[in-house]
């Protein structure tokens, strides 16, 4: 029984598997549209956000752990240290978002009915800040303070020995909170997974308020207000990078080549990646000559591509099935939103396209460093 | 307070939650604190406080028992002279009023005059001034001279009163020093008495808090409290650092630090012998550890040889290494041990610490006592190691096996086929590893393979046509009966054993020594009579690179011994069926290795071209360059190959990631159980591999049993990269020359027959009697003279005349090596001298004359030659050559070996010769007995040792004796055993 759970959870954390299923699952949590809200509905998946839900999804974190626990090849990863502070995300990621989202519902069903939000409170009903505010947040941070020293105490901190160059550790991982990034760096060349991406994803949460100017669900909990926002940022949030953080903790082995989380980290497991540029697919694959020596024509299918997905595919989209919001929100904020949108969503388009096609890089220049 | 109707929140409860958290806030602070300051060292020390207070208890309690009887005397003296002083306690206390009167006094008139002092400064300065400026006008005012000199006489009125008072306070002083003196003395006395017993109780009253003064006791708390404790605190980490042996940190190199006495805090202590771990003393401070030991602990700290990590102040943390698994088990129960994965270099276990020598003792010569580590370089040495695999700081000398290049002459191709694919077959404890026949080459396929590179291999170092002589033929062999005795009684058993079956032995430096050349055992079934013969002739003319010296036997006992080896035969040998030839599966590899060279269709072309003669030879150099036989061995077409393995330079500190454990889990993740399972089973890595044929492990197997593999492993762990400063290196103290000859006494065995710095001389063994074994070289650097050595050593002579076991011919040692070699000598002697001036002899002088009564009263030629003039007793005690000693010997040893023999040469014959005391002289008649001369010198023994050996420096004779003495034994023979226990001067000598 327990093996069969194992073995299903290890087929299922394969990343082809696991991304597909909670990229497929993400518009059925977060809908959308009234489309995939009605689909919602049906399946009776917004019971997740009442209290049942909260302790079946606390309740299936807990078995996993404890099963991972007892497993002796997912306790070494699980027991770790380092890895505690994951633990401790799996547990609070789920918590404030089912706190977010059951509030959100039951606002939703009150301005439904026409009545105010459950936050809503009269403008000349004041508190105080001292001692109402300061007083429980100074009770709060002595709490945490509490719990901080607690652990470190506890958990005695990963440190090693002064790093050597002759003997890496295999794997060599980052720092936990920048784990979602080294698996970026899988299907990115380290300029764009290491520079360009944290710096778009900083400035794309800074103009978030600047591009998403729809005043309703200010201040009190909603989620049909703004649904199409929430689904876009929980799908960048929880599956672009939290769940990005689980794979390389979790299930990133030696040669980072990818273990379920009850697999034995074999250090010899060879995985063949024969991966193929988009130059190649053209030149050799499709007109079956050599690569052009000059730089710009053997790339320019790539530059191409990357052309039309960022400047020319925004302009189709604002003229068809964005017209309303580019109207509505101008070309400035539109162009921006576009910007960063895309530029989020090359990463699973160039997830698929490694896993389905072998695709290594669409502009291939490793004479200039310059690949995309 | 507040009003809460104002309030979102109950102020009430917050405050409640307010309390809650700040205790659970404060908590956790002291729970920090705890949990800083709970060490896992400062339970070992408050323990091994307990221990030192018991211990010192003890010590103390012994000290007061020692003096018991003693002090009782001293302390009646004490209270007597006590009594004494208080009777005449008044006067005492008089004095004593009467000082402090004084004192009050005095101090007045002190202060008084140095008042008047400054006063007198003051005006000095003032009149100075005056003077100063008298010529150029500037003194303005009254001149203040009078009044300087009023000062001036009235500051020494002061003195004179003060001076008074002084006076009078010493002899007050000196009265009461004078009642109290004796008192006084006899305290002191005591004190002595007691001096022992004070140091002890000091030393408790530091330790053991119930004997302080209420403050102390405070203080004792105080100083280990937490943020106080760094001030001067009793529990505290103890650390060493050691600026000699760097520990690096990749990009620098920081002294050693090390914690280890934190915890280990009894090891300079020989009182803790008996304790428990890890209070337990050192189970060597002779050695180590105590300042006047060679390595001092402040010099060399723990982790220079223990190796682990030095900072770590907990069991863990310090990576404790245990020796095997129950102990391994244990440490998991008791200390919650665990491997510590980041630290590349944890400890040793206990019986591999001696692979840490090496770093700083690099040679052979100054390893004794480190006998697994010498046994560990010697394996290494003798079996070729670093032939495939290069060691720098140990480099080969020349190849352990035999030369190939004449092999036609020797064996048969049929012979050396089946001796390549099973050596230990034909000789159960040959030192040819077996390279084939392996784990990892049991399957058919691989048989076929191994077949045809066998094959190969056979055919390039033999012609199929050689070797194929007689085996018996007459011409060579003489009597089978004669030659074992020859074979047991000349010395071959230095060198070589015949043991036709496996012997249990325990691995030994010493086993060693028996086994430098090869079992002789089947060599009947090996090469022909004709080849022994002339190998036994003469070694190198066969081949140039032997370590086989010339015994310089005559043809007919050449013979003889030819036809003992002979005699021994391999029947099952002969027998095993020969290696075949299947050309599938040659042209199988010789395709493989021409396709690693150019691409398939190429290879098949050039294969196909390939007659059967091109395939041999093909396959054979590429197997033979495969395997790395040339390693070993020198092979035609192969003298300039590049060793095969891996570089053993700084294995000991490969990083355990680093060793290729194979898919198996069953061999502990440590470097050392890598290699023991390595020298065990070399393929035992490729277990389960479906590697292509190339790319399969081919180290071969040499069979090393349990303690070889534990010395070899010793020896590898010492190859490594911690590096120590040049400074404390042993080895950049002794002379190169020196640590050469060092390896080549090794490399040559001079130790199978000869005791040298204290090790060999097995071969006694076999012949039984010291005195007609070869002779013991314990005093050979300080003893002769390097000329005569060397001429010694390129021709050798017969010293000892009764010896049948001869100083064999080692023609192959250069003249260099020879002087390495006496360099060698000359540092285990610590001798200086290698070029002296002819001892100058006056005949004249009474000690000469002194000397020859001596001489002639000791009858030194009942055993000693004299040039050609034989003993005066039988064979059985013959001596050297007097007339060779002035050539031979040192006259400083040789003094020095006359006065007592039994010191530098612990059981020799050779008796001290009689000198006469001085009362003997001095008696009547004495110049009848002594003569005048001796009487004359009345008993200075320096004196009668200089003219002893004045007179041997003068005898004259041939040097070279030896074809008297052969002829002689010729005639004779060798054996004593009628001869025994004639006298009392019968007694062979030994030097």
């Amino acid at each position: 029984m327990i093996e069969t759970f194992k073995s299903v959870i290890d087929t299922l954390s394969a990343p082809t598997v696991s991304f597909t299923l909670l990229t497929l699952l993400t518009p059925l949590i977060f809908p959308p549209t009234d489309w995939f809200d009605k689909l919602n509905r049906k399946l009776g998946i917004w019971r997740l956000w009442t209290k049942p839900g909260l302790w079946a999804g606390m309740g299936f974190i807990t078995f996993f752990f404890i099963v991972g626990y007892f497993d002796p090849n997912f306790n070494i990863t699980l027991t770790k240290p380092d890895n505690f502070p994951i633990v401790l995300m799996v547990y609070s990621m789920f918590f404030f978002i089912w706190l977010g989202m059951k509030k959100a519902y039951i606002n939703d069903d009150r301005l439904a009915e026409g009545l105010k939000p459950e936050e809503y409170n009269d403008p000349d009903d004041k508190v105080l800040v001292w001692p109402d505010l300061v007083y429980i947040e100074f009770i709060s941070l002595i709490l945490f303070m509490v719990f901080l020293i607690v652990w470190s105490i506890l958990v005695a901190a990963p440190l090693e020995e002064p790093a050597n160059p002759a003997s890496t550790p295999n794997p060599s991982k980052a720092p936990w909170y920048f784990l979602g990034l080294q698996e970026m760096l899988v299907y990115f060349d380290p300029w764009l997974a290491g520079i360009v991406f944290p710096m778009f994803i900083i400035f794309g949460m800074m103009a978030i308020p600047y591009i998403d100017t729809n005043p309703k669900g200010d201040g009190y909990y909603s989620f049909k207000e703004r649904r199409i926002g929430i689904f876009i940022f929980m799908y960048g949030w929880l599956i672009l990078w939290l769940f990005l953080i689980v794979i390389g903790t979790f299930f990133r082995g030696p040669n980072w080549n990818f273990f379920g989380p009850f697999e034995y980290w074999d250090p010899h497991k060879v995985v063949p990646l024969n991966n193929v540029n988009l130059s190649e697919y053209l030149w050799v694959k499709m007109l079956s000559t050599g690569l052009p020596t000059n730089i710009m024509l053997r790339e320019f299918m790539g530059f191409l591509v990357v052309f039309a997905y960022m400047f020319v595919f925004p302009i189709l989209l604002a003229k068809t099935w964005l017209k309303d919001l580019f109207e509505k929100i101008g070309p400035i904020r539109y162009t921006t939103l576009m910007l960063f949108g895309l530029s989020m969503f090359s990463l699973p388009i160039k997830m698929y396209l490694r896993w389905f096609f072998n695709l290594k890089y669409i502009i291939a220049i490793p004479e200039w460093f310059f690949n995309i | 307070m507040f009003n809460n109707d104002e309030r979102y929140w109950d102020i009430q409860k917050l405050n409640k939650w307010f309390a809650i958290s700040s205790i659970l806030f404060l908590i956790s602070m002291a729970w920090t604190f705890v949990d800083d300051n709970d060490d896992e060292f400062k339970v070992y020390q408050r323990e091994f406080r307990k221990m030192e207070i018991g211990i010192t208890e003890k010590n103390l309690k012994r000290e007061l028992e020692a003096v018991s009887a003693e002090r009782i005397s001293f302390e009646k003296d004490l209270a007597r002279a006590q009594s004494d002083l208080d009777i005449q306690n008044e006067t005492l206390v008089d004095l004593g009023a009467i000082l402090k009167t004084l004192e009050g006094r005095y101090y007045n008139e002190n202060m008084i005059y140095q008042g008047q002092k400054a006063e007198v400064d003051g005006l000095k300065y003032l009149v100075e001034a005056e003077n100063a400026h008298q010529d150029d006008g500037d003194h303005h005012g009254p001149s203040n001279k009078n009044d300087y000199a009023a000062a001036l006489e009235l500051l020494h009125k002061y003195q004179l009163i003060k001076e008074a008072s002084e006076i009078e306070i010493d002899d007050t002083e000196k009265a009461i020093k004078d009642l109290k003196a004796n008192v006084k003395l006899k305290r002191e006395e005591l004190n002595i008495v007691l001096k022992d017993v004070t140091i002890v109780d000091n030393k408790l009253s530091k330790i053991d808090r119930e004997r302080m003064t209420f403050v102390n006791k405070v203080g004792d708390v105080v100083r280990d409290l937490p943020i106080i404790d760094f001030l001067d605190p009793y529990y505290k980490v103890n650390q060493i650092v050691v600026r000699d042996v760097k520990y690096d940190v990749n990009f620098a190199a920081v002294p050693k630090v090390d914690r280890c006495t934190s915890c280990h805090l009894g090891i300079e202590n020989p009182n803790f012998a008996d304790a428990p771990q890890p209070f337990t003393t050192h189970p060597n401070l002779d050695l180590y550890i105590t300042s006047a030991s060679s390595h001092p602990m402040d010099t060399f700290g723990c982790t220079s040889c223990h190796a682990g990590r030095g900072r770590g102040t907990s069991f863990t943390s310090s990576t404790h290494t245990p020796s095997n698994d129950d102990e391994k088990a244990r440490w998991q129960e008791e200390y919650d041990w665990e491997v510590m994965h980041h630290w590349l270099q944890p400890m040793l276990p206990t019986h591999y610490t001696e692979a840490s020598c090496f770093k700083c003792h690099n040679n052979n010569l100054d390893l004794k006592g480190a006998d697994k580590l010498n046994l560990g370089l010697s394996l290494v040495d003798k079996s070729g190691c670093n032939g495939c695999h290069l060691a720098q700081d140990y480099p080969q000398l020349s190849k352990v096996g035999p030369n190939l290049k004449n092999l036609d002459k020797k064996v048969s191709r049929k012979w050396i086929a089946k001796w390549i694919r099973d050596p230990k077959k034909f000789r159960h404890n040959t030192k040819m590893p077996s390279t084939f026949g392996q784990d990892n080459q049991i399957s058919p396929e691989m048989q076929a393979w191994n077949d045809a590179e066998i094959y190969a291999m056979s055919s390039y170092l033999v012609s199929e046509n050689g070797g194929k002589k007689s085996t018996s033929d007459y011409r060579f062999m003489g009597d089978a009966e004669n030659g074992q005795h020859l074979f047991e009684s000349i010395g071959c058993l230095g060198c070589h054993v015949i043991e036709p079956d496996p012997v249990e032995t325990e691995t030994s430096l010493k086993e060693l020594t028996k086994r430098q050349g090869p079992n002789l055992i089947g060599i009947g079934s090996k090469t022909s009579a004709e080849w022994v013969y002339n190998w036994i002739k003469d070694p190198l003319a066969y081949n140039p690179e032997t370590r086989m010296p010339n015994l310089r036997v005559n043809d007919e006992d050449a013979k003889n011994i030819t036809a003992y080896i002979m005699s021994f035969r391999n029947e099952d040998f002969e027998n095993l069926p020969d290696v075949n030839l299947d050309e599938m599966s040659l042209d199988k590899v010789a395709f493989t290795h021409l396709s690693k060279q150019m691409p398939e269709s190429y290879a098949t072309k050039k294969l196909a071209g390939m007659n059967l003669n091109q395939k041999l030879d093909y396959v054979a150099k590429k197997s033979i360059t495969h395997y790395g036989c040339f390693g070993c061995h020198t092979i035609d077409g192969f003298e300039k190959a590049k060793p095969i393995g891996t570089d053993l330079t700084e294995e000991g500190s490969k990083p355990t990631i680093k060793l290729d454990f194979g898919l198996h889990h069953d061999i502990d993740h440590t470097n050392f159980a890598w290699f023991e399972a390595k020298l065990g089973n070399p393929r035992i890595f490729d277990r389960d591999k479906v590697s292509p044929t190339l790319d399969k492990l081919k180290m071969p197997n040499f069979d090393f049993n349990k303690t070889e593999i534990e010395a070899i492993t010793t020896a590898i762990l010492g190859f490594n990269g911690n590096k120590v400063d040049e400074g404390i290196k042993a080895h950049n103290r002794v002379d190169e020359m020196a640590q050469n000859g060092a390896r080549l006494v090794k490399q040559f065995n001079c130790q199978g027959c000869h005791l040298i710095d204290d090790f060999g001389g097995q071969l006694v063994d076999h012949i039984g009697a010291a005195e007609y074994a070869p002779p013991n070289l314990n005093t050979q650097g300080a003893k002769t003279n390097p000329d005569w050595l060397l001429s010694f050593f390129n021709n050798p002579s017969i010293i000892r005349p009764n010896l049948e076991v001869r100083m064999p011919s080692f023609h192959q040692i250069t003249d260099e090596q020879w002087n390495a070699i006496i360099k060698y000598f000359q540092h285990l002697d610590n001798e200086k001298i290698s070029y002296r001036d002819e001892l100058t002899i006056n005949e004249h002088s009474i000690e000469f004359k002194g000397g020859e009564m001596i001489h002639e009263l000791g009858a030194c030629n009942n055993c000693h030659f004299y040039g050609t003039t034989f003993p005066k007793q039988d064979a059985s005690t013959w001596a050297p050559n007097l007339a060779l000693t002035k050539e031979r010997l040192n006259p400083g040893w040789v003094k020095e070996w006359l006065r007592e023999p039994q010191t530098i040469m612990p059981g020799t014959k050779m008796p001290a010769p009689f000198l006469p005391t001085e009362d003997l002289l001095t008696i009547d008649g004495a110049k009848n007995d002594w003569g005048k001369e001796l009487v004359k010198m009345n008993g200075d023994t320096e004196a009668m040792l200089d003219g002893l050996r004045d007179y041997v420096w003068s005898i004259k004779g041939k040097t070279n004796i030896d074809k008297t003495i052969q002829d002689y034994f010729n005639e004779n023979g060798y054996d004593f055993s009628g001869d025994e226990d004639e006298d009392d001067w019968g007694d062979d000598e030994d030097w």
